[in-house]
């Protein structure tokens, strides 16, 4: 992700259509550094498709992915679909309370992982699976998640 | 389509130098000269490996396999095995690799059932690749359709086709593209919808990162049929890799002039977009959907006018799922015709299923319409895995509903789900088992829809609101029966009045699961029993939940693990007064549960119980009777495990039960009906001398003529536990000869002593418990050949698996998928048993499959001696006509007291509903406590807040794999020749505390410990 | 573009599907669907050609693909080989990808532990 290019350039890219409002929102959230979509993001958007920013924020706030708080530098999504839930996603999300010290819907201290929760990640096959940014992770056990986060944490 | 067997023949490099070619047809040749043609499927395979034994043959539903088979061998094996169900003994190979291979290619099924037209590309191609899409006829329908037919005529063929949207409502998709072909105006769109929402559904997914061509083609199609230039792909966010494919796919299409202004030079104009979602279900919905690729809040609006009329940016827009875009080219290029002669009447074509859960192959499976659920989830899915028994699936994620096993031959298309008050949806198929709650499943799925609902409407908003705060209430074991009417009644205005479909589906989940599952919401609210184990508020932990009495397991294995002995002996008292008993013969509902069988292996309860039950007799442990007795006196009929279960209760509330046995000897089933070899005498008999010794008076011998004449002896309440000493009966011919003789009458008999000649040669028909136990005992009284015949497999056996393999270690053979004709008769005595072999067809209520005879494959047993033990029966001396019975003969109680008809009269045990110890005592204990509030006292058992146990060991230390200990057993060879040689000497002392520290004390997990502060999206921590 | 020019890709493409340019005798594919990266595909990928290259196996080619629809038994590979059947491996993870090149494409033993589909 490029995170270096500035919130000017990326509107740039779109064109000043209502329809492209979605897309934009998405580029600005990740390429922020703490994956949220800021005062001033909306007010940008606003501002170069012509819309009030009273409407942004009513898009903004109805999507779930949209975040409108900061976030971690990774976002730790545990898919709750229930055949995950069947093959023990309550395993999995126990362990990331215990390893990453944060609730759902927390951000860590150092500002390295959000957890949230995530509707299907249409891996059923391999449930129970959770998806860290853009990549998906299937056939969980307490033991994989643990390796999976220290992996992220070495990496940094 | 369903063939009886299935024969592969390696098609192998080496196995064809060694003339499999030639077997082939020499077995195809005698299995036409049989007429076996319709019921065996031959295929020729890859080569399975052992090369040097060639050629080899494998028969699947049994998984024999052949080697070094000639062309000879074939009418032998057809007449045999294929026609007679006996495999031919010196042909097959049975080293443990031939298990192996057989196991392997097992997984065929999952392939061979399939028809795959959706899903051809999918992980065949690379879907960077547009030349390789190309090379499998892609985009050649595109460039016929453009070149040859008229738009009109495409929307024609589209409706001759019979393909209707594979998105969930089912609409036909042609005449869904007339509409918007007839509406004129100068700007059409056509919408991909790609939002796919439901969980547990992924095949659209599945296809846009695997064969993304396929979908553009499909809407080009599409494009044309209906006049639209402009398509939009609206894919969920949730799938980075799929819009990513789409997206090199669309240039790439672009680059080619499959999209653009002037395709196959025809100057049709097509151009495709994809647009993101951002994590809303309610977008799947056409009209929010269309909202949300103009930008907006993704929020449904009321119908009409409809999208075909007035859609995006109010033109005329159609909308189509992923998988009906996909099947579009499969339809010019292989023709209409081929199309409509796929699937059912109605429901044309294929169809994709995301099969999830608790399934042995789990996995996207494309079929055609009309294939049963039970294929789907048995032949393909390959079962339930862990042996487990099947409960329901879920189909149609949130909108859906769910399906138990008496549907399991149900074919699948549109309407047959529908009828069953599910629906075929987007075509997830979640399969439950024996584990899964159903009430919970339905309040899992309404949260889903309370949370995805845009809250536009108030039906939506506010009703789902209160039907979950219901099933909250019901799942936490505060719930009302008045609640469980509201919440019907609720559920079916939510579905009358709301706006859009994702309102007036939302309430599916909760109205199927209490149209099949009722009596789950009953036990959650009258019970406070969840007894899946799920909903954590109603138990402690789950081997606790699972015994039938409620014996806290998880308490005296705790106190085993730190050597407390007599703790936890007390403890077990509590609930059951059996332990030596138990120890010994109970199925163990407990072990079936424990958590740690998630890690390694399950604890073994029941041989840890055995070390204190033992030890507190021999100590001479025990109960003094009330010092200050109540007055009112109670009678108890039955000295079985119910009546004296219920006696002991009684001394503990305070009575001096008595105890009116008919028989000479206490102990009903537990003496007359178990074996010494199980269940030592001396160790019954000290077992209920506790019992006496606690208060209880046992009249032996004292059979009862009816309930008046107790009572007017003064007895003011009377327990009926007089069991069910009857035996079915063997219906067939010959039955009534002598050696015939039921388990039951044949295991009583032996044990009371009876001398009883055995002969050589016995049959015992059945696969329960008795039939072992009568099966074992007859080997011990000399038998030589000892069968039994099941009708079933080995897998579906009722008795319990080590009983299973302890008669098969002593040399009892077993005859599976076969079942008696006639007893063949020589001189007035029996000296065959006639039977006909079955195969397993379609599925029963209990979602098992049926055993169906398979004409000429009659064989006939040699036997002197039959013993059919096929259930008992209640045999009605005692009752009248005056106690109510059920329907199927048993006396009627209800559940939650044991209460009969007749005031003051309880019942429990086999006479309510023969099954295993630990239920009767459960009953008879239940009955006690209400035996006393009945004289208007409290009825409290024990009643002390429960605390789980603290431990001194190091628990730590057995925090890591450690196997489970296993029993030691009598060799087979020295326990058969002595009735009384107990098979199990059990764990020692030292082992049973090292098994009980393996415990992971679930009781001590408090829900709330772990819940996370933030109140976003709570609902996997409810479950912790 | 004419139907003619998309005949004359898909006859050319028929032949490379095995034979990419005439010098390959193998292909391998991996299933790379989103289940197939979850279950490790990636690891197995890398490992796959690791291994051909360690062994400079220059008539193998590997390419991806999209899921088959078995996920219990990702990640998916299939070997196809001209004038054989093609045989599709599941549960592969780097030890078995590391075995197939060592004993299937260089030997021509499949290995039949982890075989779970035969075509053709």
């Amino acid at each position: 992700m490029k995170k270096d290019m500035n919130t000017h350039e990326i509107l740039q890219k779109y064109g000043k259509d209502a329809e492209n409002l979605l897309a934009l929102l998405h580029e600005l959230q990740n390429t922020h550094e703490q994956h949220y979509l800021s005062a001033e993001n909306l007010a940008a958007a606003a501002a170069h498709m012509g819309l009030t920013e009273g409407y942004v924020y009513g898009v903004a706030s109805f999507y779930t992915m949209f975040s409108l708080k900061p976030r971690g530098r990774h976002i730790v999504r545990v898919c709750q679909s229930p055949p995950c839930h069947l093959m023990g996603s309550t395993d999995v999300a126990r362990e990331l309370i215990k390893v990453l010290g944060v609730s759902f819907g927390e951000t860590t201290a150092d500002g390295q992982f959000s957890l949230e929760m995530s509707s299907c990640l249409g891996v059923c096959g391999v449930a129970p699976a959770m998806m860290v940014d853009d990549e998906v992770y299937g056939n969980l056990s307490a033991s994989r998640v643990h390796e999976i986060i220290e992996d992220l944490r070495r990496v940094k | 389509m369903n063939k009886r067997l299935d024969v592969l023949i390696c098609g192998g490099g080496a196995c064809i130098s060694s003339h499999s070619h030639e077997l082939k047809k020499s077995l195809l040749r005698a299995i036409e000269d049989k007429g076996l043609t319709e019921e065996i499927n031959v295929v020729e395979t890859g080569c399975m490996g052992p090369c040097e034994l060639g050629p080899v043959m494998v028969v699947y539903p049994d998984g024999s396999f052949y080697i070094n088979l000639k062309e000879e061998d074939a009418p032998r094996i057809v007449e045999e095995h294929f026609l007679k169900g006996r495999p031919v003994h010196e042909l097959l190979w049975l080293a443990p690799e031939a298990r192996k291979i057989v196991e392997q290619k097992k997984q065929i099924p999952f392939f061979e059932k399939q028809k795959k037209i959706v899903l051809a590309n999918c992980g065949r191609i690379d879907p960077d690749n547009i030349e390789e899409y190309i090379g499998q006829r892609g985009y050649e329908a595109l460039g016929t359709v453009l070149t040859t037919m008229k738009p009109q005529e495409v929307a024609d063929a589209v409706e001759r086709s019979g393909l209707r949207g594979r998105g969930g409502a089912g609409f036909p998709t042609g005449t869904k593209w007339k509409m918007a072909l007839q509406n004129a105006a100068d700007q059409k769109y056509l919408l991909c919808n790609a939002d796919e929402g439901d969980p547990g559904a992924f095949m659209d997914r599945a296809v846009l990162e695997g064969d993304p061509h396929t979908v553009i083609e499909g809407m080009a199609i599409g494009g044309y049929a209906i006049g639209a230039s402009k398509g939009y792909v609206y894919v969920r966010a949730e799938y980075p890799l799929a819009i990513e494919r789409l997206t090199v796919a669309i240039k790439q299409a672009r680059a080619y002039g499959m999209l653009g202004d002037n395709i196959f030079e025809t100057g049709f104009k097509f151009d495709l977009a994809v647009r993101i979602g951002a994590g809303a279900f309610v977008c799947g919905e056409e009209t929010a959907l269309i909202a949300s690729v103009e930008g907006k809040r993704g929020q449904p609006r009321p119908k009409p006018p409809f999208p075909a009329q007035k859609g995006l940016w109010g033109k005329p827009t159609i909308i189509n799922n992923v998988e009906t875009l996909a099947t579009i080219r499969h339809i010019f290029n292989n023709g209409v015709d081929w199309f409509a002669s796929i699937g059912t009447e109605k429901s044309k074509g294929t169809k994709v299923f995301a099969l999830s859960g608790k399934v042995v192959n789990s996995g996207l499976v494309e079929v055609p319409m009309g294939i049963t659920l039970g294929e789907l989830v048995f032949d393909i899915g390959g079962g339930i895995p862990n042996g487990k028994a099947f409960k329901a699936v879920q189909t149609g994620g949130p909108s859906g509903g769910c399906i138990p096993a008496k549907f399991l031959n149900t074919p699948i298309d549109y309407e047959s789900l529908k009828q069953l008050g599910s629906i075929m949806g987007s075509g997830g198929l979640i399969v439950l088992d024996e584990d899964s709650c159903m009430v919970n499943m339905a309040k899992y799925f309404l949260e889903f829809s309370l949370e995805e609902s845009c809250g536009q409407c108030v039906p939506c908003r506010v009703g789902l609101k209160h039907m979950h705060s219901l099933l909250e209430k019901i799942t936490n074991g505060q719930g009302t029966m008045e609640d469980l009417e509201k919440l019907e009644s609720l559920a079916y205005t939510v579905r009358a009045s709301s706006l859009c479909g994702l309102g007036q589906a939302a309430p599916n989940p909760v109205i199927s699961t209490l149209k099949y599952f009722k009596h789950e919401y009953i036990e959650h609210i009258q019970n406070k029993k969840c007894s899946p184990g799920v909903c954590a508020a109603l138990y402690n932990a789950p081997c606790e939940n699972a015994c039938p009495a409620n014996v806290d397991a998880a308490a005296y294995i705790s106190y085993m693990g730190d050597g407390k002995l007599m703790e936890a002996y007390f403890k077990h008292m509590e609930h059951n007064p059996f332990p030596i008993v138990c120890a010994r013969v109970c199925p163990a509902f407990c072990e079936k549960k424990c958590a740690r069988g998630k890690y390694d292996q399950e604890i073994a309860i029941r041989e840890v119980k055995r070390l204190f039950a033992d030890w507190a007799i021999d100590q001479g442990m025990g109960f003094t009777p009330p010092k200050k007795p109540k007055k009112e006196r109670v009678a108890v009929i039955g000295a079985g495990p119910a009546g004296l279960a219920c006696a002991f209760y009684l001394t503990r509330l305070g009575y001096l039960p008595v105890v009116f046995e008919a028989l000479p000897v206490a102990g009903g089933m537990m003496k007359v009906g178990i074996p010494d070899y199980r269940l030592p005498k001396d160790k019954l008999e000290a077992e209920i001398s506790v019992i006496e010794r606690a208060g209880v008076e046992i009249r032996l011998g004292a059979p009862v003529d009816s309930i008046e004449a107790l009572m007017a002896q003064g007895f003011q309440a009377v327990f009926v536990g007089t069991g069910a000493h009857q035996a079915q009966p063997l219906s067939i011919d010959g039955s009534e000869l002598p050696g015939v003789i039921s388990g039951i009458d044949f295991l009583r008999k032996v044990n009371l002593g009876e001398t009883f000649d055995v002969g050589a040669d016995v049959v015992v028909v059945g696969g329960g418990s008795t039939a072992m136990d009568a099966a074992r005992t007859a080997k011990r009284l000399g038998a030589h050949n000892v069968r039994i015949v099941y009708r079933r497999t080995r897998t579906e056996m009722p008795a319990q698996l080590d009983e299973v393999v302890d008669a098969e270690e002593e040399g009892i053979e077993m005859d599976f998928l076969a079942n008696p004709l006639r007893v063949v008769e020589a001189n007035g005595k029996v000296s065959a048993i006639r039977c006909i072999k079955t195969e397993l067809g379609d599925f029963d209520d209990s979602g098992r499959r049926r055993p169906v005879p398979v004409s000429g494959s009659e064989y006939n047993i040699r036997a002197n001696l039959i013993i059919p033990c096929l259930g008992q029966k209640l045999s009605l001396g005692l009752t009248g006509g005056k106690l109510n019975l059920d329907r199927r003969g048993h006396i009627a109680v209800d559940p939650l007291s044991g209460a009969t008809n007749l005031p003051g009269v309880f019942a429990g045990g086999d006479a309510i509903n023969p099954s295993t110890v630990i239920e009767s005592v459960a009953q008879g204990r239940l009955a006690a406590s209400h035996i006393d509030k009945f004289f208007g006292y409290e009825g409290k058992l024990f009643d002390r807040a429960r605390q789980p146990v603290v431990v001194a060991y190091d628990e730590e230390a057995y925090l890591k794999t450690l196997p489970r200990h296993l029993p030691h057993l009598e060799r087979a060879e020295s326990r058969i020749t002595k009735m009384a040689m107990e098979v199990n000497r059990g764990l020692s002392l030292e082992e049973a505390i090292e098994e009980a520290r393996r415990c992971l004390h679930c009781d001590r997990n408090q829900p709330a410990a772990l819940k996370p502060a933030a109140a976003s999206a709570p609902r996997i921590e409810d479950m912790l | 573009m004419k139907l003619e020019d998309l005949r004359k890709i898909r006859e050319k493409t028929e032949k490379e599907m095995v034979l990419r340019d005439g010098k390959a005798r193998v292909r391998v594919v991996v299933g790379m669907g989103t289940s197939g990266i979850a279950a490790g595909a990636r690891d197995t990928m890398k490992a796959l050609l690791d291994e051909i290259a360690k062994r400079e196996l220059k008539d193998v080619i590997v390419s991806q693909a999209g899921e088959r629809g078995l996920s219990s038994s990702e990640p998916v590979v299939t070997v196809f080989e001209e004038g054989k059947p093609s045989v599709v491996y599941g549960n592969v993870t780097i030890d078995i990808a590391r075995k197939i090149v060592a004993e299937h494409l260089v030997n021509g033993n499949p290995v039949s532990d982890s075989v779970i589909e035969v075509n053709g």
